[in-house]
């Protein structure tokens, strides 16, 4: 693996989602991949396209919300906003990462 | 997964075609916006389609990871492998008839048999709380059982605290006349509680009374409801009919529900009345059912009959004081350990034969599926994972198994109905056999699992391991699986052969056992006077007096005997015999026989005389011992020659029940005739002349010049003539009565040798399936060889030395299997042991000649392969 690329690392993606919905208001699966590769200022090795798989699941859960709209392009898309749940559901996956990695930083601390 | 989502997932399925196009659409526009955005960034537009492409990631593979994750892929999967499975049958129908005829053989011998084990020792008694249902009874010794006497039964139904109600029984078989011909009719004479110890009520009108079973009491009748069928024809106004039974008229005041009781040998209950004289104690004829309190249990009801007992001991009589009182539970009783086992062992025996079926579906499985690697290297080329191919092939299994599981039910079905005859003979009344939700859920079950394994392991060869060597195709860890199969078919095959062989041989040495009679061209058949018609036992004692005389002048007829017991049936009655200097009675069976007994048998004569016309009744009480009984009484008194001493012998009354226990001149001694099944020694018998000690029930013996068949007309004729009103019942030749002895063994030796046929032959179609194949893989190197000069017959050696192998390392394992069942078997047999080295060696060299004979088909046909062509073919 690449120095400067790193995976998406297991299960964030749909943090990474949520958030940028959050951040954003509403987007169409473009966008949001486009925007989570910006963010992470091109070092994340994303394909594009699996942004849908997740998304279908996010919308299945009841956490985001799909409304037609239409492309840049002019082609018929479907836009992606938080839902109340969703929004709960950020913090508490906010809240599990951040205590996940301070338990690994701290590990790491101690160990060195 | 949370149910938002199981839902949506559901959902999703039915949605399929527009969540798909919705998908189409949304990967269009994402690819569409990236080509934009990247010729905005200066790219050409051909190398901004491509980078769009590359920034998106595999498009195929994030379709099927959007459809795995909006529903349950399985199903769709699932339903399309089916159709594919099934599609796949219709190509290949050989295939397909003799891979679902093999599975349907297996599966329907599996449940058929379950039913018989599901109704004989799983499901519950037909009774309402079954469990609550027991026995009562005499305990001579531990083990051992005897009937209850009347005052005994009484004295329990008064102090016995623990029963909700408690009933005796006394069998008895009636000629039930009025309609056509009369018939005998096999009933019950119950005391009222009777069916309330089942908890079975009327269907039509009401079952007894209390009052019912008091002197006095008008005669009534319960019917079952196979009866009213059978003699009524199910007449709805069968409560006012008054039918005829020995002569009486009985009021029918009601009818059973259809079901367990249909399948008990009696058809009509009535009240069982205790006559003034059968108030002794004495006389031990009632089986006692109880059925206990709620909440009662068996040791508690066990310890109050103990207590119960002690109470009793000062009434009891000396030679009972020994005796305990037992309860067991019905359920425990019905189902005797011999049928039990017997049961058990077929249906390991079965389970076996599906065992072999599976590996031979199997079998054909991996050779259908050396053919498709190719198709599955080409699958996982384009895509498909591992997982989802294992998914395909076991599928395809899935709806080869259950389309057997099908056809196995249908199988079942007529092998219950087939076997109904026998199996009503040989189960317990109780035992409701047939299908039912159970045996089809057994049958769903054993169906999955054949899926299970039959799909397992060749899904698990044909996953292409290294997709290169697939493409190229070598089927090499194919034959290796095949034969290993082979192998396991040729050893379970050879534990069942061997198995059959030795019951056969159990069987053909209990044909051998010394019966002690002359049983060719012997014919037997029951008589039961009506007590209206034959009230004392004078009368009955002219009867049996003018049909001996008829009879014996009937055409055809060499000679003829009238008896209580046929020959090895066993004697229920025992009584006791004292012989002067002894305090101790001598426990003997108690036999009547006629003066033509023992030359209609064939039975010798050793010391003394046998019983003759001047035995009749009036005339000084004689009584034939045999071998036994003369043993016996060697050992107790050391009288060496028993004839001519004077003895006493309990002398049951005719009608009457009770005991006269009589002073008797023992006349002489004859060579024993079997009594009891074989196996064991024979019992002490007393035979006493049937004039002397009449009985209502006898049993008719006429020894015929020809067929004896052939002259049952004239033998019904010759009692007519005596009495037109007497039925002639249980019509059977000797050599079918000693059959139905032997039936303990002979019916698991057949039932075990046709599985074992079965098993043998599935193991040849193995063997003959694999040789063949790899006959067909080898053309080209058999060619070559022949070319090099090998002959035919070293080609045709080399095939069978190949099948040889295979049948050999398959005896040595299933030799093993022998040994580890030796226990099993022991039981089973008799006077064989179960690693019997002749039965073991037929097995292994029939074995053998069935394998070659397998092998030599493809064998041949390789011998004959010609070298040119077959290079030029394939070269």
């Amino acid at each position: 693996m690449s120095k400067d690329y790193s995976e998406v690392p297991y299960g964030t993606l749909d943090l990474l989602i949520l958030k940028t919905l959050d951040t954003m208001g509403k987007l169409h699966g473009y966008a949001i991949a486009r925007r989570i590769e910006q963010v992470s200022g091109d070092t994340l090795q994303l394909s594009q396209g699996s942004v849908h798989p997740a998304l279908i699941r996010l919308e299945q859960e009841g956490w985001i919300r799909t409304d037609w709209g239409i492309s840049e392009t002019n082609r018929k898309v479907k836009f992606y906003s938080l839902t109340k749940a969703g929004r709960r559901q950020l913090r508490v996956a906010v809240a599990n990462w951040e205590q996940a990695t301070a338990l690994v930083a701290r590990f790491l601390e101690a160990s060195s | 997964m949370t149910l938002r989502r199981a839902v949506a997932g559901v959902l999703a399925l039915f949605r399929k075609r527009r969540l798909d196009q919705e998908l189409e659409g949304e990967v269009l526009a994402h690819l569409e916006l990236a080509e934009r955005d990247a010729i905005a960034q200066g790219l050409s537009p051909e190398k901004a389609r491509r980078a769009a492409r590359l920034r998106f990631g595999a498009i195929e593979q994030i379709k099927e990871e959007h459809r795995d994750r909006r529903s349950f892929r399985w199903i769709e999967n699932l339903l399309r492998d089916s159709r594919y499975g099934l599609a796949s049958l219709v190509r290949d129908p050989g295939f397909a008839v003799v891979a679902i005829g093999v599975l349907a053989l297996g599966i329907g011998a599996n449940v058929a048999m379950f039913s018989l084990v599901d109704g004989a020792l799983l499901k519950p008694l037909p009774f309402r709380e079954p469990d609550r249902i027991v026995r009562v009874w005499h305990a001579p010794r531990p083990g051992s059982s005897n009937a209850t006497s009347t005052l005994d039964f009484l004295d329990w139904k008064r102090l016995a605290t623990l029963f909700e109600a408690l009933s005796a029984e006394d069998g008895f078989s009636a000629a039930l006349t009025g309609n056509d011909e009369p018939v005998r009719v096999s009933g019950k004479a119950v005391t009222a509680d009777y069916f309330r110890v089942f908890a079975t009520g009327a269907r039509l009108g009401r079952t007894f009374t209390p009052e019912e079973d008091q002197p006095g009491a008008a005669p009534v009748v319960v019917l079952s409801y196979r009866a009213w069928r059978t003699y009524f024809g199910g007449d709805p106004g069968i409560l006012r009919r008054r039918p005829i039974l020995d002569g009486q008229a009985h009021q029918v005041i009601g009818v059973l529900p259809p079901g367990a009781f249909d399948r008990d040998e009696a058809e009509f209950w009535k009240p069982l009345v205790f006559t003034p004289e059968q108030r002794t104690r004495n006389y031990h004829w009632l089986t006692v059912y109880g059925r206990l309190h709620a909440g009662a249990t068996l040791d508690q009801a066990r310890e109050q009959m103990r207590a119960i007992r002690a109470a009793l001991a000062d009434v009891t009589s000396i030679y009972k004081r020994e005796w305990t009182i037992d309860v067991e539970r019905l359920a425990r009783l019905l189902v005797g350990d011999n049928l039990r086992r017997s049961i058990t062992i077929a249906f390991g025996a079965v389970a076996l034969v599906l065992l072999i079926a599976c590996a031979n579906v199997a079998n054909l499985l991996l050779a259908k599926g050396a053919a498709r690697s190719k198709e599955m290297a080409i699958r996982t080329a384009l895509g498909a994972g591992r997982g989802r191919l294992l998914g395909q092939l076991l599928t395809e299994s899935l709806v080869l198994c259950l389309l057997g599981g099908a056809a196995g039910v249908a199988v079942a079905s007529l092998l219950i109905r087939g076997a109904a005859r026998f199996l009503s003979q040989s189960l317990p009344y109780t035992a409701d056999v047939g299908l039912d939700l159970r045996t089809l859920a057994f049958a769903a079950a054993v169906a999955l699992g054949v899926a299970l394994l039959v799909g397992a392991l060749p899904s698990f060869r044909n996953l292409p391991l290294a997709l290169h060597r697939s493409v190229r195709g070598s089927s090499g860890a194919h034959i290796k699986v095949r034969r290993a199969i082979v192998i396991g078919e040729v050893a379970v095959s050879l534990v069942l052969v061997s198995g059959a062989l030795l019951l056969f041989m159990s069987l053909f040495n209990l044909q051998q056992v010394e019966t002690g009679i002359r049983t060719e061209n012997v014919i037997t058949m029951s008589v039961d006077l009506p007590l209206n018609a034959y009230p004392t036992p004078q009368r009955a004692a002219l009867f049996y007096e003018s049909a001996a005389e008829r009879l014996a002048a009937a055409p055809g007829v060499a000679q003829a005997a009238i008896t209580t017991h046929l020959p090895l049936q066993s004697i229920g009655s025992g009584e006791g015999l004292w012989v002067a200097g002894i305090d101790e009675a001598v426990n003997v069976r108690f036999k009547r026989v006629d003066p033509g007994y023992f030359a209609t048998l064939g039975i010798p004569v050793l010391a003394g005389r046998g019983v003759t016309d001047r035995d009749r009744n009036g005339a000084p009480r004689v009584v034939v011992i045999n071998q036994a009984l003369a043993a016996r009484l060697a050992d107790v008194t050391g009288i060496r020659n028993p004839v001519g001493q004077r003895a006493r012998l309990g002398c049951p009354y005719y009608v009457e029940k009770g005991v006269l226990v009589a002073d008797v001149g023992i006349v002489g001694v004859i060579r024993g005739e079997r009594i009891d099944a074989p196996g064991r020694p024979d019992p002490p018998v007393a035979y006493v002349p049937l004039a002397q000690v009449p009985h209502p029930k006898v049993r008719l013996i006429v020894r015929t010049q020809a067929d004896p068949v052939s002259v049952v007309p004239a033998i019904r004729e010759a009692i007519r003539q005596i009495d037109p009103n007497l039925p002639l019942g249980d019509v059977a030749t000797m050599q079918e009565v000693r059959g139905r002895m032997l039936s303990g063994t002979s019916r698991p030796a057949w039932l075990i040798g046709a599985f074992a046929a079965v098993a043998v032959l599935l193991a040849a179609l193995g063997l003959y399936g694999v040789l063949s194949h790899a006959v067909t893989q080898q053309r080209r190197e058999i060619g070559i060889r022949m070319a090099l000069g090998a002959r035919s017959s070293d080609v045709l050696s080399h095939i069978l030395r190949n099948a040889l192998a295979m049948i050999m390392v398959g005896l040595v394992l299933g030799m093993l299997g022998v040994f580890a069942l030796t226990r099993v078997m022991k039981s089973l047999l008799f006077q064989v042991s179960p690693l019997d080295p002749f039965a073991l060696a037929v097995a292994c060299v029939s074995m053998t000649l069935i394998g070659l004979l397998a092998g030599f088909i493809p064998a041949s046909r390789a011998a004959r392969v010609d070298p040119v062509t077959t290079l030029r073919d394939e070269g």
